[in-house]
């Protein structure tokens, strides 16, 4: 726990002062964990301010401060998907759609400035996304808390109110779609031929 | 269905997300974050009182015609019925016009 019980309690009276404290210790690492799950930077602080809000006006609904964290992710859960079923929706993908960080890139790639470093960072980040592209929103968000940001099945039971066999199937299935997409995407890229020499 | 376990690119894709995750690492919160999300839960609770005082102004008003209707239903009726069924009959049917239904009336009953 980043914040004592007490101080929850507290914002759970309706004191401002300790919810702020419980939003200052808690956001970078919500923050984190929205970035690796939506994929979009600069969407980043809207997502974590609606689960923050969420978390104001739901607060008085949380029966035990021991139980906090796992809801504050429900919430996280909750908020993201909510946001990647909208921008599925939206299906676009017209430059004015790119992310900021994705413009940003091609730009200095087109540039000629960037580093072979981020050039890999950028690969790593693409092809993950792609591949969780090939799964639902929610199989991408349970396959992202367990494998990316690295919960236990029995913090994943206390996020999602299910039991740890669900879970695994559900994850298994899910992890052996990406799995499939991830062999597609070697291949395509070992079976391409060499661009011809100028 | 092959278990990813037995899969040699399930290693490779192990690898992958734990690389992602140091790719996309925490980002740090603007200075605005704090403000912006008081804004946003000030801004849910004026909309939450205005739906609260119109849902109050609704069930005000909808208490008023129900007290309107129970009154309207509990005062009695001023033009009374105060004869009875027979002489609402006797009305309706005068003796003159018996006759054309097929009743005839002894002279003994008289009326």
């Amino acid at each position: 726990m980043l914040v004592e019980f007490d101080q929850i309690q507290k914002a759970q009276s309706g004191d401002g002062v300790a919810f702020n404290q419980v939003v200052v210790a808690y956001r970078k690492r919500i923050l984190g964990t929205i970035a690796r799950l939506i994929g979009r930077p600069e969407d980043v602080e809207d997502v974590a301010q609606e689960v923050f809000l969420r978390l104001y006006y739901s607060l008085d609904q949380l029966r035990t401060p021991e139980v906090f964290e796992p809801w504050l992710y429900r919430l996280t859960v909750n908020a993201s998907y909510d946001y990647l079923r909208k921008q599925r929706r939206r299906n676009e993908a017209r430059m004015s759609d790119l992310s900021e960080q994705q413009v940003m890139m091609a730009d200095a790639a087109a540039g000629g400035r960037i580093s072979n470093e981020e050039h890999r960072q950028k690969q790593v980040k693409d092809l993950v996304e792609s591949l969780l592209d090939s799964v639902s929103e929610q199989d991408r968000i349970l396959l992202t808390l367990k494998e990316v940001e690295g919960l236990s099945l029995k913090e994943l039971e206390k996020i999602y109110g299910v039991n740890e066999n669900a879970l695994k199937v559900r994850l298994f299935r899910a992890r052996q779609r990406v799995l499939n997409a991830f062999e597609a995407n070697q291949k395509a890229r070992t079976a391409k031929p060499a661009e011809p020499k100028s | 269905m092959e278990h990813p376990d037995n899969n040699p690119r399930n290693d490779e894709l192990g690898a992958l997300f734990a690389e992602y995750k140091s790719v996309v690492r925490d980002p740090e919160p603007s200075a605005n974050f704090m403000p912006q999300l008081w804004r946003r839960i000030e801004a849910r609770q004026n909309t939450l009182f205005r739906v609260k005082r119109i849902s109050q102004m609704f069930v005000a008003a909808a208490a008023a015609i129900c007290i309107l209707f129970a009154t309207m239903l509990a005062v009695p009726n001023r033009a009374e019925v105060s004869s009875s069924y027979v002489d609402v009959l006797a009305q309706a049917y005068p003796t003159e016009n018996l006759a054309s239904h097929g009743i005839l009336l002894d002279e003994a009953d008289g009326k």
